[in-house]
């Protein structure tokens, strides 16, 4: 069961409030009840929270209706449907500024007062829809931690999230509709101008990494085509990558210095394990025993396991001249500078 | 009367030291034995051997290290040296050190063959030191000179290693037939005799 549509009535003339509550009535609406100054008008609504207000302007009593319909609209947005005698020009323009639902001339009609109130409350209805899709935009994109916006074919901002304004340094409001280098600060969007070309002529997203200052990002560019091409716009999304840079840099690093731990151990116990090989040689041809052949070929067959080891050795050589080639973009940054012994690698 | 060419032992393994004294005793020499690179600085400093055995993997000094020292100390700047070590070398330590020393050996090797080939390898460099003299008082160009001496003794520790070694890895990266040809032109400009070119094998 729906709940009745609450109005209440804001008139001064006893006879004419009535009047309207008895057609209010009669077209099935509830009336939160009817107030003749200003000032009662508006504890009325903070009292009755009703849907509508049917507001004259003449009042008897220092606040007029436009004074108590400004208030009214702006402290709760409750539609405003001015019902007056009063039509002058001045009167007109400070109404209009209140964004009334309505404004009907007495004396009226049971017709028009339907009719205003109908499209009043449907009016209402729409712009609250709006208002809740752009509150829900609004949190989504403000959910992001992604530094976000979206500009249109000008490179002007149309909107940005909270990340964006906070990286710019700017209140939202304050830049929209600004062009993007306009607004730039520390050179963020300095890259973006040369790439926006790419961009239109291919009509494909675009991704690149980039540094400012001691950040990393991974900035997106997503163009959205419409039928109309003056209303395509480019969706610009700046993902900050700094830590995963740092994780990644500290990774390649720690991986490249057990590398070199391995490398110096597998030297080391090289070396080690054919000094016994070469005592054990020396001995058994120094004393001519029987079995001379046979120990000898022990040896060798050791040495060649060895001599494996070593092959192993130019490979980690090998791996760690990739990695300093390929991945790190300091090698001078390695906590371990390159050193004779451990560093050896056949490049 | 000849007196017996005396050698330096360095190695920080005492059964290879042992070894090596007794090989060479045998062979006619006089042995010597260090424990490290500093003890063998210190030992150049009372005396002059022929020849010395330098190992790589010792603490805290080095034998690449010691082999610098040895060459930057006037007395033993000349005196001939054999690396014998249990670490296979990268064509990197050859291209530095190779014109410093006479041949790299890795461990284990047969002492009686290459204690045998020490008397040559002996009078093979005395012969490169006369003729280097020889020549040293009217060539102009010493820094010719220089880099002859360099390069005949890389160019042959690296012609030992290719033909000892199965495994090429470690030399691969030498231009073995760059140095031949820059060895031969100095050769033939500085007036060499032919037969110092004769491969100084251990």
């Amino acid at each position: 069961m729906t709940e009745k549509i609450r109005i209440l009535i804001v008139e001064d003339e006893l006879l004419v409030a009535e009047d309207l509550k008895e057609m209010l009535l009669g077209f099935g609406y509830e009336v939160s009840g009817i107030a003749d100054t200003g000032e009662m008008a508006i504890a009325l609504v903070d009292e009755k929270h009703p849907n509508l207000v049917l507001m004259d302007i003449n009042l008897a009593s220092a606040m007029d209706g436009i004074t108590a319909g400004r208030d009214i609209r702006l402290r709760r947005g409750i539609p405003i449907i001015y019902v007056t005698s009063f039509a002058t020009q001045a009167i007109i323009d400070r109404a209009k500024k209140t964004h009334p639902s309505g404004y009907i001339l007495k004396p009226f009609n049971e017709r028009q007062i339907q009719t205003a109130i109908e499209i009043a409350l449907y009016n209402n209805e729409l712009e609250e829809r709006v208002n809740e899709n752009e509150i829900t935009i609004r949190t989504l994109a403000n959910a992001i931690p992604d530094a976000v916006m979206l500009l249109d074919h000008n490179r002007q901002v149309i909107a940005l999230n909270n990340a964006m304004a906070c990286r710019l340094g700017y209140n939202y409001t304050g830049i929209q509709r600004d062009s993007a280098v306009n607004i730039d600060r520390d050179g963020m969007f300095t890259s973006l101008e040369s790439r926006f070309k790419d961009l239109i002529s291919s009509g494909l997203p675009i991704r690149f990494e980039e540094q400012n200052l001691d950040k990393w990002f991974e900035i997106s560019l997503i163009p959205i085509s419409r039928s109309d091409e003056q209303n395509s716009c480019i969706f610009v999304q700046y993902h900050d990558i700094t830590d995963h840079k740092r994780f990644e840099g500290s990774l390649k690093k720690e991986g490249i210095t057990q590398i070199e731990k391995n490398m110096e151990q597998f030297q080391t116990l090289n070396d080690q394990i054919r000094n016994p090989l070469q005592a054990i040689m020396g001995y058994v041809n120094l004393d001519g025993l029987l079995y001379r052949e046979h120990i000898l070929n022990q040896v060798k067959q050791i040495d060649s396991l060895v001599n494996r080891l070593d092959r192993g050795w130019v490979e980690s050589g090998k791996v760690k001249q990739f990695l300093l080639r390929h991945y790190l973009d300091n090698p001078d940054d390695l906590p371990n500078p390159k050193s004779r012994e451990n560093c050896g690698g056949c490049s | 009367m000849q007196l017996m060419d005396t050698v330096l032992i360095v190695d920080d393994e005492s059964a290879i030291r042992e070894i090596f004294t007794l090989y060479l005793e045998r062979k006619g020499f006089k042995p010597h034995a260090a424990s490290g690179g500093l003890e063998c600085l210190d030992l150049l400093k009372t005396q002059t051997p022929d020849l010395i055995l330098l190992d790589l993997m010792m603490e805290p000094m080095d034998g690449w290290e010691t082999l610098l020292g040895i060459r930057q100390y006037p007395p033993s700047s000349q005196i001939p040296v054999i690396i014998i070590t249990g670490k296979q070398p990268t064509s990197e330590d050859i291209l530095q050190y190779g014109g410093l020393i006479e041949d790299f050996i890795v461990k284990p090797v047969d002492f009686k063959i290459i204690c045998e080939s020490f008397h040559r390898i002996i009078e093979n460099d005395r012969e490169l030191v006369r003729e280097i003299d020889r020549i040293w008082n009217r060539e102009q160009d010493t820094g010719l000179l220089t880099e002859y001496a360099s390069l005949i003794r890389l160019v042959n520790v690296t012609k030992n290693l290719e033909k000892r070694l199965n495994d090429r890895q470690c030399i691969d990266q030498i231009p073995l037939k760059k140095l031949e040809e820059r060895l031969q032109e100095l050769n033939k400009k500085l007036g060499f005799t032919e037969h110092l070119q004769e491969q100084n094998e251990a």
